[in-house]
């Protein structure tokens, strides 16, 4: 079914059969709504962008922090994705993508994807769409499930949805009133397993809860304890930092020690969490002690893993193992070769993202299949995994988008064996900022940049990153720029005027 | 006491100095400058 170059036979030149190609991007997030925008922008008019994502919604994720606080509202985070698509001549259907037929089916000649809709007007309707080109940016499967008891449909909170962080709240309010009654009260943040990512989101919302119980007057009241499976604090999922500051290397886990000092933050790390029951969690540390933590408010963010789909070949077959990892995510461009930790490279890592065995579908944002992890994977005597994840932020994701447009406009304009761009996480960089607080004057961020994201030992002997471009630094500052890129996010992604000069 | 305990008891504190300039409209103004172009310098070499 595939020519010499390793593309399907019955797609070529990269086109449909009128000439008009058609791409599809399943998932309206930061990668997936960053590369539908810009396709459109690069393709010619007659050709056709279709988006599918289930929520009406579009959300600036890490703003959901400051709703789990009570200071921002989720209309401020998000807003309606369908007017936006209407004006940008995007196909939006409201549904979710459940089965890849890559090379279509006996009674369906052309690639396409099932979707169910969500779309109140249509909800429970499926159907098939026909594709020339797909880009997955499908991101994370919340998957609370790992962890019994895990989650807001059973004992603990999450941040990860505008209505998670609503819920969160809410339950983070109560327990600020019963603070101010003068009970006592143990507030945990963190990660709710010993495989979860997205450590900086835990971190930046335990700052954000201890800096809300200062401003209620209340903290001498809270025990806060943020609770990770980090190998040490200043880990972020990204192996720590080295940074250089006032002619000193320091690194990222003093930094961060620091923090956790002089805010009266206790910390618990190398912590699997088994399970949560009402008012108590139970967790395993890396020396292979089980031990248990009381509280009366936690936030733990689950494990990621791929969206539920399922691919299938021409026949029917499932193939769904030669397309997906088993987490679920999709094989790309990595090096998949199973290898001990000493001998990971940073060209171990994709550079264009495209399917390891559909050349004309690409995986963007948290929807690829990592090679590995970032930080040393470690297990306990009991062979449970303790090791943050890799993370994929925002940039990198919103990067990987763009990158995989850029590709498709491109095959589409000159044909399908025009290379693709590149955009390796061992080549760009990532900015995270924690920020605390709401307002010009009283709030406070710790900023941090990294380059690159995965260390490349051979350009940058010894960290394996930019001295230079790898910096921390704590102060209100930091709170600006975080205001600043939530006003700039969600004005690109509304795609007002001039929106594409706003880099990802 | 455990490790992470430990640690977060000898790291250092910042002193009265640098918590001040932290909160100073003056200095952050300048350190929002510099901010925004390191991120800008990321983002430039991310888009090579
Ligand atoms: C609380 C929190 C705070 C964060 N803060 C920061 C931060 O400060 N800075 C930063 O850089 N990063 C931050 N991140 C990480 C950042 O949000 C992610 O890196 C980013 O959202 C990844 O983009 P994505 O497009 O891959 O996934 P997402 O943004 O999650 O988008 C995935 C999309 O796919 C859709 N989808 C899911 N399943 C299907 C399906 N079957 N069919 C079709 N569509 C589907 C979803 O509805 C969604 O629209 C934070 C994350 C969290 C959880």
């Amino acid at each position: 079914m595939r020519d010499p170059a390793g593309w399907p036979v019955f797609r070529r030149c990269g086109r449909g059969e009128f000439g008009v190609a058609r791409v599809v991007v399943l998932g309206a997030g930061i990668a997936g709504h960053t590369a539908a925008l810009h396709l459109r922008r690069m393709l010619a008019k007659e050709h056709q962008v279709t988006v599918v994502s289930p929520n009406s919604k579009w959300n600036w994720i890490p703003s959901n922090i400051w709703v789990g606080v009570g200071r921002m509202t989720t209309d401020q985070v998000t807003f309606a994705l369908a007017p936006v698509y209407r004006r940008q001549r995007i196909e939006f259907h409201q549904a979710l993508a459940t089965e890849l037929h890559p090379e279509g089916s006996p009674s369906n000649n052309a690639p396409y994807v099932s979707v169910r809709y969500t779309d109140p007007k249509r909800a429970g309707e499926t159907g098939e769409i026909t594709y020339d080109y797909l880009i997955n940016a499908t991101g994370p499967k919340l998957n609370f499930a790992a962890t019994p008891g895990l989650g807001p449909d059973a004992n603990s909170v999450s941040v990860c949805t505008p209505d998670h962080a609503r819920e969160a709240a809410e339950r983070f309010a109560e327990t600020v009133g019963k603070l101010k009654q003068g009970i006592r009260q143990r507030l945990v943040v963190g990660v709710g397993h010993g495989t979860c990512t997205c450590e900086g989101a835990a971190f930046e919302y335990c700052f954000n809860v201890e800096h809300e119980l200062r401003m209620a007057g209340v903290r001498d009241l809270a025990d806060v304890t943020y609770l990770t499976n980090e190998y040490e604090l200043g880990d972020f999922g990204v192996g720590g930092m080295i940074f250089h500051q006032n002619g000193f290397e320091t690194t990222s886990k003093l930094w961060t020690e620091s923090l956790f000092r002089e805010r009266g933050v206790k910390a618990i790390v190398q912590a699997h969490v088994e399970s949560v029951e009402p008012g108590t969690i139970h967790y395993e540390q890396l020396d292979g002690s089980k031990n248990s933590l009381d509280f009366d408010f936690a936030m733990l963010l689950p494990p990621f893993r791929g969206a539920d789909l399922k691919a299938f070949d021409s026949t029917g077959n499932e193939i769904s193992s030669e397309v997906f990892a088993p987490s679920g995510f999709m094989k790309v461009d990595a090096d998949y070769t199973e290898r001990p930790y000493e001998q990971w490279s940073a060209q171990d890592w994709p550079n264009t993202y495209e399917s390891a065995a559909y050349p004309n579908i690409f995986a963007v944002g948290i929807a690829f299949a990592p090679p590995h992890q970032i930080s040393k994977p470690r297990q306990s005597p009991n062979g449970t995994l303790i090791t943050p994840a890799p993370p994929r932020t925002g940039m990198p994701s919103g990067i990987m988008g763009k990158t995989a447009a850029r590709t498709i406009a491109d095959r589409i304009a000159n044909g399908a064996s025009a290379s693709a761009h590149r955009a390796s996480m061992a080549t760009i960089g990532a900015g995270c900022v924690a920020s605390s607080g709401m307002g010009l004057r009283n709030g406070t961020a710790a900023a941090m940049t990294m380059y690159p994201v995965v260390p490349d030992f051979k350009r940058f002997p010894g960290t394996g990153r930019s001295a230079i471009d790898t910096f921390g630094e704590i102060g209100l500052a930091g709170h600006w720029v975080k205001y600043m890129l939530h006003v700039m996010f969600i004005y690109k992604a509304r795609a007002l005027p001039g929106w594409y000069l706003i880099p990802e | 006491m455990d490790q992470a305990a430990a640690d977060i008891k000898n790291a250092p504190l910042p002193t009265q100095r640098t918590l001040r300039l932290r909160q100073n409209l003056a200095f952050q103004l300048w350190r929002f400058i510099i901010l925004n172009l390191r991120f800008a310098k990321i983002i430039a070499k991310g888009a090579k």
